[in-house]
């Protein structure tokens, strides 16, 4: 394994032995599994219902975990010096942004996967189809955590752990509403609307990762709505750590 | 011909404190060092004095203001010219949820050791540092002691031409600073160059060939051990009995310091002074009880340093408007 690929494994390591992923985890996977309670309120519409608990609970508990492991992971390695010991090594600190963000990533996709798998087996149980809206879902709401991480690593990149989660989770509440933002420009006048207009194309547009309405509907969008979405989240968040990285070069660790 | 492990010319850095950023301290000024393959060099000065920050320019954790570093004669951002170095610094804090072993392993990986060779390499530095039987518990359960030995293991896994070491022995119990000592001394009969910066003046004496005196961010003094204990002036310690420290200055003598300690006099004064004060003493009733030569030691240098320093701040980088 290159040295960067060990820097990703034991992020990951790292992550799976941190109590409060192992607490986050089995707190969520309990949520997850009693989505299927809700169903016993619920006069009709079984499916529609768990589902769409199933993946909010998941959305939920993933998305505070990744604010938690990215917004903190730089910042607390730099306020406790650990920085000084890895970045002294024959290794780029872009390279050493991007491995820490991989080990990240690996943490939030394996227990992604974990509790879809288990949302999935309740859908089995409950004796309905596994569609593909619902697949696609759990699928994009990797890449909502990979946007949201990325956020997390750009302010935590110069900003100490508490600013930096305070920031990330602010960008996020915000990009869940940045078309309500460009709608709420059309009615103000030209310098208002320039200006919302350009907040909302410099958040993250999270409702654009948010297929959950889909799967809950059992409704597919185009290919190509997709696909752009995919580009979307993918560019965004690149565009996220280079910009974490640039910092993060020019930085001193004092 | 070898570039020098450690080369740096006029290195100067400013920090700027403050919200406003408008407090500048200069923590270090017009730095020239040169530290030649195979010694071991030792960074001395107090406080704030400006040696971690020299260290930190020199693994590139620090851009310099002005001034130029370069180890084995690459730059300190040119990533390649790190493979040969190592860096212990000051408090470490490796990766908390990781084993001893498992950290000692990532070091070796992104130093670039061999797959093949890692296992066997991390064992045996594991067993150079005492560490075996701790290796597969959590760093987190490490006394402060076992973290800065895994962390020695993990600078000496790749096998370094260049060991940078920032308080190696700081927080170590006896046992531990021998065995640091010990293994500095086994790197240099190794031909490993190294840097060495603390305030523990006997570790230095111990086992440094050349040192430096930082103060308030300047270089004061510097030279080989030997050479430096040889240009203290030699003086003596006379315990003079049935004498005041009133007599002593009658005498007007230039003696160094006087003091009285349980009904005794204490008067230290240089080699050629010492014949005048015996006799001087001796006429005016003084009973002699004892005559010491004071050996002279890095220490006295080191405060006899900073004493001197013209700068009026000793501890700490200097401020600037």
């Amino acid at each position: 394994m290159s040295g960067y690929g060990s820097l990703v494994w034991n992020g990951f390591r790292e992550s799976r032995r941190n109590r409060v992923t192992l607490v986050v985890g089995f707190f969520a996977f309990g949520l997850v599994a009693a989505s299927v309670l809700v169903t016993e309120v619920t006069v009709a519409t079984f499916r529609r219902v768990l589902v769409d608990v199933g993946l909010g609970f998941m959305s939920l508990i993933l998305v505070l975990l990744a604010i938690f492991l990215s917004s903190g992971l730089l910042a607390r390695e730099i306020e406790r010096r650990t920085i000084f010991l890895i970045v002294s090594k024959p290794i780029s600190r872009s390279g050493f942004i991007f491995a820490r963000f991989g080990g990240v990533l690996l943490t939030l996709v394996t227990l992604e996967l974990v509790m879809a798998a288990l949302l999935l087996v309740e859908v089995k149980a409950y004796g309905f189809q596994i569609d593909r809206s619902l697949l696609l879902a759990c699928a994009m709401l990797i890449l909502e955590l990979l946007v949201t991480a990325a956020l997390g690593f750009f302010f935590s990149s110069f900003l100490s752990v508490t600013l930096s989660a305070i920031c990330t989770l602010g960008v996020y509440m915000a990009g869940q509403f940045g078309s309500d933002l460009y709608r709420l420009g059309s009615k103000l006048g030209p310098v208002g609307s320039a200006l919302l207009r350009f907040t909302y194309y410099l958040l993250p547009n999270f409702e654009r990762l948010n297929y959950r309405p889909f799967a809950t509907y059992q409704a597919l969008p185009p290919a190509a709505t997709t696909l752009g979405s995919v580009a979307y989240a993918l560019a965004y968040a690149m565009g996220l750590l280079v910009l974490a990285s640039m910092l993060f070069e020019r930085r001193d660790f004092k | 011909m070898t570039a020098a492990p450690i080369e740096c010319r006029n290195l100067s850095k400013e920090y700027r404190l403050g919200f406003l950023m408008n407090r500048r301290v200069l923590a270090l000024q017009e730095l020239s060092l040169d530290v030649r393959p195979g010694e071991v060099y030792g960074l001395l000065g107090p406080n704030g004095a400006g040696k971690s920050t020299t260290i930190k320019i020199l693994l590139d954790l620090v851009k310099p203001s002005s001034g130029t570093a370069t180890l084995f004669g690459r730059v300190p951002g040119d990533r390649h010219g790190r493979r040969d170095v190592s860096f212990v610094p000051e408090n470490p804090a490796p990766y908390e949820y990781l084993t001893g072993r498992e950290f000692v392993t990532l070091a070796g990986r992104l130093s670039g050791v061999p797959s093949t060779e890692v296992a066997r390499r991390v064992g045996e530095v594991l067993g150079a540092v005492e560490m075996q039987d701790a290796a597969d518990l959590h760093i987190r359960r490490y006394s402060k002691g076992m973290v800065q030995r895994i962390v020695i293991a993990q600078a000496l896994v790749h096998r370094p031409r260049l060991l940078i070491l920032d308080e190696p022995t700081s927080g170590l119990d006896p046992l531990g600073r021998k065995l640091v000592r010990e293994l500095i001394l086994a790197e240099r009969r190794a031909g490993t160059t190294i840097l060495f910066c603390t305030h523990i003046i006997a570790d230095v004496e111990a086992v440094c060939d050349r040192v430096g005196v930082l103060v308030a961010g300047r270089m004061r003094t510097e030279g080989s051990v030997s050479e430096l204990l040889a240009q203290q002036k030699s003086s003596f310690e006379v315990v003079l009995e049935d004498f005041s420290i009133e007599s002593v200055n009658a005498l007007g003598l230039p003696v160094e310091d006087v003091d009285s300690l349980g009904g005794h006099t204490l008067v230290r004064v240089a080699e050629p002074e010492l014949p005048h004060l015996l006799q001087q003493a001796i006429q005016r009733g003084a009973r002699v009880r004892s005559v010491e030569p004071q050996r002279a030691s890095l220490e006295t240098l080191f405060v006899d340093t900073i004493q001197r320093a013209s700068s009026k701040r000793r501890v700490g980088g200097e401020m600037v408007a």
